[in-house]
C-alpha cells in the first residue's frame, strides 16, 4: 500500500452514493446549448444583503467634488463668521479645564452634558504647538476642528445616501445641501457637541452599511454610537433606527447572536464609563434619592437628578411666531426645511409601503423623523439643536430626488435623454438656489434692498473681529485682577491668554455657581468691577432672571457707566464700568 | 513616590489586560466574524469514495468502562474495514483494561473483523506520546489517527477526513473535538464552552496563520510525516500542542475542519480535582514546549509570536490570579483617582464581554447540537464564571511550582463516559 495520502481526485458521492459530479456535468451542458449573450441586468441592489454598486469613476468624481465643496464652504471665512457663541466658549473653557487642570469644568461639574465632546476638543488642542492659541484663539482653534470634522461627514453622509439609495445622485444631492445650505453652514462652523455627535452617529450609521457585516464592524458601530450618545444626550431619538436596520442586517446570518449581542453591548460600555464616573465620585444619586424638582439637593450635584430635570423641563415655544423656527430656522434656509420634512414623509410612506425593498428608505425616514420628534415634543429647544436635523433632511431630500428622476427605458434614445436629464434638472435646481438672494446659499438681499454675496462667505463681514476689538479694549484699560462679569464666549481670551483675568466669569456662573456667587462676588453689585456686554447676553440674563437670580448682576448694570461699545447690523457689543 | 508607581502599574497592567482580553475575544469570534473563515471551516457538502487507508491508535490507561463501545464505535464507522486498522494500546500494568479490549477483539472476530489489535508496552515512561510512539511502527496504513478512550467519534469522520485529504492535498487534519455534558457540574458549562470556541473558532485562526497546537485526538497524519518528526516526545505532558508546532515549524499546512454535525464527542472531567489535575497538565506541558523552543524555529516573525503568546498563557494566567486580588484590594484600600480606577476596570469590561460571548456561544452550541440552553445553565454559568477563572489561575500556579520542583509525572483523567448520554439525549432530541 502506498503512503501517498493525496491521489488524484475521483468522482463524488452525496450521501446515498449518487454520483453528482455527472449530474452536474450534464446540467453544465444544458447550460452550453443557451445563448451566448445574456440579457443585458441591472445591477443588483439590497441594502439588507451588503450589495451596493461599486462607487465607479462617476461616483469618485462626485465625491472628491462633495469634499472639496464641504472644505470651501465650511473653511471660507470659518474664523469671521458667524459670530462667537457663549456655548462655544463654554465647551472649549472645559477643554481648557481638561488641558491645564485635568478636571472635566473649571466650575463645578453638574452633568448638564456627557463630557466626551469637550474631551475630544482637548485630545485635539492638546498636542497643537500653541495648543488653544494655534489658531488665533480658543473657539477659532475649535472651529478648525469641526472643519475636518465636517470634511469627514462628508464622506461618511455621501457613503451613506449612496448605500441606502444605489445612487451617486442622491449622495451628491445630499452632500450638497449639507454642504451648502446656509443654516449647516451657520450651525455647522461652531464648536458644537452635535456636530462631534453627528460624526460619531454617521460613523455608527455608516459602519451598519458595510458591504459585509462582521462582528468587527458592528461591534466598532455600536461603540461609536456609545460615543455619540456620551458626546450629546439627543443621539437616543435616533437608536430606533439602528436597531431596526442592524436587525435588518444581521437577521439570518451565522453570527447574527453575536451581533446582536454585542452591538448594545459596545453602545452601552461609553455610558457605562460615564455612569461610572458619577458613581466614584459619588455623584450618580442625589443625596437621600431626593427627585423634588422644586427643591434641588444643595449638597452635591447629580447625574440622575440632572437628568431627570432635562427630562422634565418643558418650553413649548417652536412653533409661536417668536419660536425658534420662525425666527432662526426658517430664515437661515426654509427650502431645506420644508424640503426636507415632504421628503421625510415621502420617504416614510415608500419604505413602510414596502419595508423589503425600501429599506433605505424606511431608514432614512426614520431617522429624520426620530430627531424632529425630539425637536418638536414641546421640551427645551436652543437655537443649535437643529443641527443633527440638517444631514438627515438632506439625505432625504437625496433620496426622493434619485426616486423622482429614477426611470426604466428599453430605447436607447430615451435612456439617453433620461439620464441627461437626471443631471440636468438637480444641477439646474442647484444653480437656482445658488444665484437666488431669496434662498441666501450664495447671495441675498441686505437690509437696503441690494443683492450682495451671503454673510456666511462676505468679505467685507467681520463679525468676530467686533469681539476680538472688545477684547483689545479690555486688556489695554481693564487691570488683570478686575472682577469682571460676561459671556463664555470670552473665557478662552481672558483665562488662557497672559495677561489673566482669573476673577472674569460668566453671568451664568455668577449667578449660578456657589463658589463664584458667594465666595468672590457675594451676590453684591458694589463687588462687580467690570460688565462685558453683548445684546444676546442682555437677553440671556433676563431670560435667566425667572427666579431673580440675576438680579444683583442687572443691578450692577444699572450702575455703571458705558466705556466702549460698537454695533453692527443688529449685534451691539459693550463694556461697562460699575460705579 | 511609591503611590505614584502603584498608579503606573495599575494602569500598565490594566491596558496590557485589556489589549490582551479583546485579542482573545476575537480569537473567540474569528470563524464567526469573517464569512470566508466560517466557509473553509465547514466539512465538505459531499464525500468522496473511500480511498485512504487509516491506522487507528486507542491509547488507553484503566479504561475498562469505555474501552469497549469506543472499540465498537471505530470499527463501525461508515468505512470499508480493510482501510481502517485499530490498535489499543496499553501499559502492561493495565490488566483490566488489556482485558477488556481483548474480550471485545474476540466478539469482533467472530462477527468477521480482525482490524483491531492489543498493543502492549513494558517500559517507562507511562504516558500517552510513549504509547503512541511504541505502536507507530506496527502501523501500515496511510494516515494514523488518534483517539481517545473515551471518544465518541462520528460514523462519517474517516470519509469526512479521507475527502479533504484528497481534495486539499494536506497531510495533516485537526477535526473538533467536543466536550457534550455541559450541565453535568458547576464548572461543565465553561469547560465545554472552552473547547467550543477553541475548534470552533481559535484554532482556524492558528491554522490560518500556520502556528498552532493542535488536540490530543481526531487529529489525522500521513504516516510518513510522523516518520519523518520521529514520533511524538514522550517527556512533553502536551505532546499535541508539541506536535502542531514542530509541524508548523517544518512548513507544512494545517487543515482543521469544525462542523458540529462530524465532532468527536467527549465529556468534562468528573470532579474538580480531575479537572485540575487536567489543566495543570496542559499548563505545564505548555511551560515546557516553551522552555523547549520548538517556536523559535518557525520561519516567520508572526508564527513564532502566535505560538509565544500560546504558550506564554499559562504563566499569564497564574499572574492574572495573583493580579486581580491585589488590584482589587488597591482600588478599595487606596481610594484611587477616579480616572485612573476607570481605567482599572477597563479589564473588568472586557471579562464582561467575555461572559456575553460565552452566554450567547451556550446558545451557539446547544442549537448546534439540538440541545436546549436553559436559562438556569446560564445562570449557573454566570456564578461559576469568576471561580472557574480563579480555578484556572490555580492550575496554572500549580502547573509553575510542579515545573519549578521538576515534577513531570503523567496525572490521568478519569473518564466515566457522562458524555454519552448527553449525546444519545442529542441524538434523540435531533431524531
Amino acid at each position: 500500500m502506498s503512503d501517498n495520502p493525496t491521489p488524484s481526485r475521483p468522482a463524488a458521492v452525496d450521501a446515498k452514493g449518487r454520483n453528482t459530479a455527472t449530474d452536474k456535468n450534464t446540467a453544465a451542458d444544458k447550460n452550453t446549448e443557451a445563448p451566448a449573450r445574456r440579457p443585458r441586468r441591472r445591477p443588483r441592489f439590497s441594502v439588507e444583503r451588503g450589495w451596493f454598486p461599486p462607487l465607479g469613476p462617476k461616483g469618485r468624481i462626485a465625491l472628491v467634488a462633495s469634499l472639496l465643496t464641504g472644505l470651501l464652504t465650511h473653511g471660507y471665512h470659518l474664523f469671521r463668521y458667524p459670530l462667537y457663541l457663549t456655548d462655544e466658549g463654554i465647551y472649549m473653557q472645559r477643554a481648557w479645564s481638561l488641558v491645564r487642570e485635568t478636571s472635566l469644568s473649571p466650575y463645578t461639574y453638574d452633568y448638564d452634558h456627557a463630557p466626551l465632546g469637550w474631551i475630544t476638543l482637548a485630545g485635539w488642542v492638546f498636542p497643537l504647538p500653541k495648543q488653544f492659541e494655534t489658531f488665533g484663539n480658543a473657539i477659532n482653534t475649535g472651529r478648525f476642528l469641526m472643519l475636518l470634522v465636517h470634511v469627514a461627514a462628508v464622506y461618511l453622509l455621501f457613503e451613506i445616501a449612496r448605500r441606502l439609495s444605489g445612487s451617486v445622485l442622491a449622495a451628491t444631492v445630499t452632500s450638497f445641501l449639507f454642504n451648502v445650505s446656509p443654516i449647516a453652514v451657520y450651525f455647522q462652523r461652531q464648536v458644537l457637541l452635535d456636530n462631534l455627535m453627528m460624526l460619531w452617529l454617521l460613523l455608527s450609521l455608516f459602519m451598519l452599511l458595510r458591504r459585509e457585516v462582521t462582528i468587527r464592524s458592528v461591534f466598532g458601530g455600536g461603540l461609536a454610537l456609545g460615543i455619540a450618545l456620551i458626546t450629546k444626550e439627543n443621539a437616543i431619538f435616533f437608536v430606533p433606527s439602528f436597531m431596526y436596520l442592524l436587525y435588518r442586517r444581521v437577521k439570518g446570518s451565522a453570527s447574527s447572536r453575536f451581533t446582536s449581542t454585542l452591538w448594545p453591548f459596545a453602545a452601552a460600555t461609553p455610558i457605562g464609563a460615564y455612569v461610572t464616573y458619577a458613581l466614584l465620585k459619588n455623584e450618580l444619586l442625589p443625596s437621600g434619592f431626593d427627585f423634588d424638582l422644586n427643591n434641588p439637593p444643595a449638597d452635591h450635584v447629580s447625574l440622575l437628578y440632572t437628568l431627570w430635570w432635562q427630562l422634565n423641563r418643558s418650553q413649548g415655544t417652536l412653533f409661536s411666531h417668536t419660536g425658534l423656527l420662525q425666527t432662526s430656522w426658517l430664515v437661515r434656509d426654509k427650502y431645506l426645511l420644508i424640503a426636507g420634512v415632504c421628503a421625510m414623509v415621502m420617504c416614510l410612506w415608500i419604505g413602510t409601503r414596502d419595508r423589503r425593498r425600501n429599506l433605505g428608505f424606511l431608514i432614512a425616514g426614520t431617522l429624520a423623523f426620530g430627531y424632529a420628534f425630539y425637536l418638536v415634543r414641546g421640551s427645551v429647544v436652543l437655537d443649535f439643536y437643529v443641527t443633527p436635523l440638517i444631514p438627515m433632511f438632506a439625505l432625504n431630500i437625496g433620496m426622493i430626488t434619485d426616486r423622482l428622476l429614477k426611470g426604466s427605458f428599453a430605447n436607447r434614445f430615451m435612456r439617453g435623454a433620461h439620464s441627461l436629464t437626471r443631471v440636468a434638472v438637480p444641477s439646474f435646481v442647484a444653480v437656482l438656489l445658488l444665484v437666488s438672494p431669496a434662498s441666501g446659499y450664495l447671495v441675498h438681499t441686505n437690509t437696503e434692498g441690494r443683492t450682495q454675496i451671503a454673510d456666511q462667505y462676505q468679505s467685507k463681514i467681520n463679525l468676530t473681529g467686533m469681539q476680538h476689538a472688545q477684547i483689545a479694549w479690555v486688556r489695554k484699560h481693564v487691570p488683570p485682577n478686575s472682577r469682571i462679569i460676561m459671556d463664555d464666549d470670552l473665557w478662552g481670551e481672558l483665562h488662557d491668554v497672559r495677561p489673566f483675568y482669573p476673577y472674569a466669569h460668566s453671568h451664568w456662573n455668577a449667578s449660578s455657581d456657589p463658589d463664584v456667587r458667594d465666595k468672590l462676588f457675594r451676590k453684591k453689585w458694589q463687588n462687580v468691577d467690570y460688565i462685558i456686554m453683548s445684546n444676546k447676553m442682555r437677553k440671556s440674563m433676563m431670560t435667566n432672571n425667572a427666579d431673580g437670580r440675576e438680579n444683583w448682576i442687572l443691578q450692577a448694570l444699572r450702575n455703571s457707566t458705558r466705556v466702549w461699545s460698537e454695533t453692527e447690523g443688529n449685534i451691539k457689543l459693550e463694556i461697562y464700568r460699575v460705579q | 513616590m511609591i503611590v505614584a508607581i502603584i498608579y503606573l502599574l495599575l494602569i500598565v497592567v490594566s491596558i496590557l489586560l485589556t489589549v490582551q482580553s479583546a485579542h482573545v475575544l476575537y480569537l473567540m469570534l474569528y470563524t464567526w466574524d469573517r464569512a470566508d473563515a466560517e466557509r473553509k471551516a465547514r466539512a465538505p457538502d459531499e464525500f468522496l469514495p473511500p480511498q485512504i487507508s487509516f491506522s487507528v491508535l486507542l491509547p488507553a490507561r484503566h479504561e475498562e468502562d469505555v474501552i469497549q463501545s469506543t472499540i465498537e464505535r471505530v470499527v463501525r464507522a461508515n468505512y470499508p474495514a480493510e482501510l481502517l486498522e485499530v490498535f489499543v494500546i496499553c501499559s502492561q500494568d493495565d490488566d483490566g483494561t488489556i482485558k477488556k479490549a481483548e474480550e471485545k477483539i474476540d466478539d469482533l472476530k467472530r462477527k468477521g473483523l480482525h482490524n483491531v489489535r492489543v498493543v502492549v508496552f513494558d517500559d517507562k515512561p507511562i504516558n500517552k506520546p510513549h504509547g503512541l510512539n511504541t505502536a507507530l511502527p506496527h502501523t501500515a496504513n496511510q494516515v494514523v489517527t488518534i483517539f481517545d478512550a473515551e471518544d465518541d467519534i462520528h460514523p462519517e469522520i474517516f470519509s469526512l477526513v479521507n475527502t479533504v485529504m484528497v481534495q486539499e492535498k494536506v497531510k495533516v487534519v485537526q477535526a473538533g473535538v467536543q466536550l457534550m455534558n455541559y450541565e453535568s457540574n458547576w464548572y461543565s458549562t465553561l469547560n465545554v464552552l472552552e473547547y467550543f470556541f477553541w475548534f470552533k473558532s481559535r484554532l482556524h485562526y492558528h491554522a490560518h496563520y500556520g502556528s498552532i497546537p493542535l488536540g490530543g485526538n481526531t487529529v489525522f497524519f500521513a504516516r510518513e510525516l510522523l516518520l519523518r518528526l520521529g514520533g511524538w516526545d514522550d517527556r512533553n505532558l502536551t505532546e499535541d500542542a508539541d506536535m502542531g508546532l514542530r509541524i508548523s515549524a517544518m512548513g507544512e499546512r494545517v487543515r482543521v475542519v469544525y462542523d458540529d454535525r462530524y465532532v468527536t464527542k467527549e465529556e468534562t472531567p468528573p470532579t474538580l480535582g480531575h479537572f485540575i489535575r487536567q489543566r495543570t497538565r496542559w499548563s505545564q506541558g505548555f511551560m515546557q514546549t516553551l522552555k523547549k523552543g520548538t517556536w523559535k524555529k518557525m520561519p516567520t516573525r508572526k508564527q513564532r509570536w502566535l505560538a509565544f503568546y500560546v504558550l506564554v498563557f499559562p504563566r499569564g494566567q497564574a499572574l492574572l490570579g495573583i493580579y486581580l486580588p491585589i488590584s482589587l484590594g488597591m482600588i478599595l484600600i487606596l481610594k484611587v483617582p477616579v480616572l485612573i480606577a476607570l481605567c482599572s476596570y477597563l479589564p473588568v469590561l472586557l471579562l464582561a464581554a467575555h461572559f456575553l460571548v460565552q452566554a450567547v456561544g451556550l446558545y451557539e452550541f446547544t442549537g448546534a447540537h439540538g440541545l436546549e440552553a436553559s436559562p438556569k445553565a446560564l445562570v449557573r454559568m454566570a456564578i461559576a464564571w469568576f471561580p472557574f477563572q480563579m480555578v484556572l489561575a490555580y492550575a496554572a500556579l500549580r502547573a509553575m511550582r510542579r515545573e519549578m520542583l521538576g515534577r513531570h509525572d503523567w496525572e490521568k483523567t478519569q473518564h466515566v463516559g457522562a458524555h454519552r448520554t448527553t449525546t444519545e439525549e442529542a441524538e434523540s432530541r435531533v431524531g
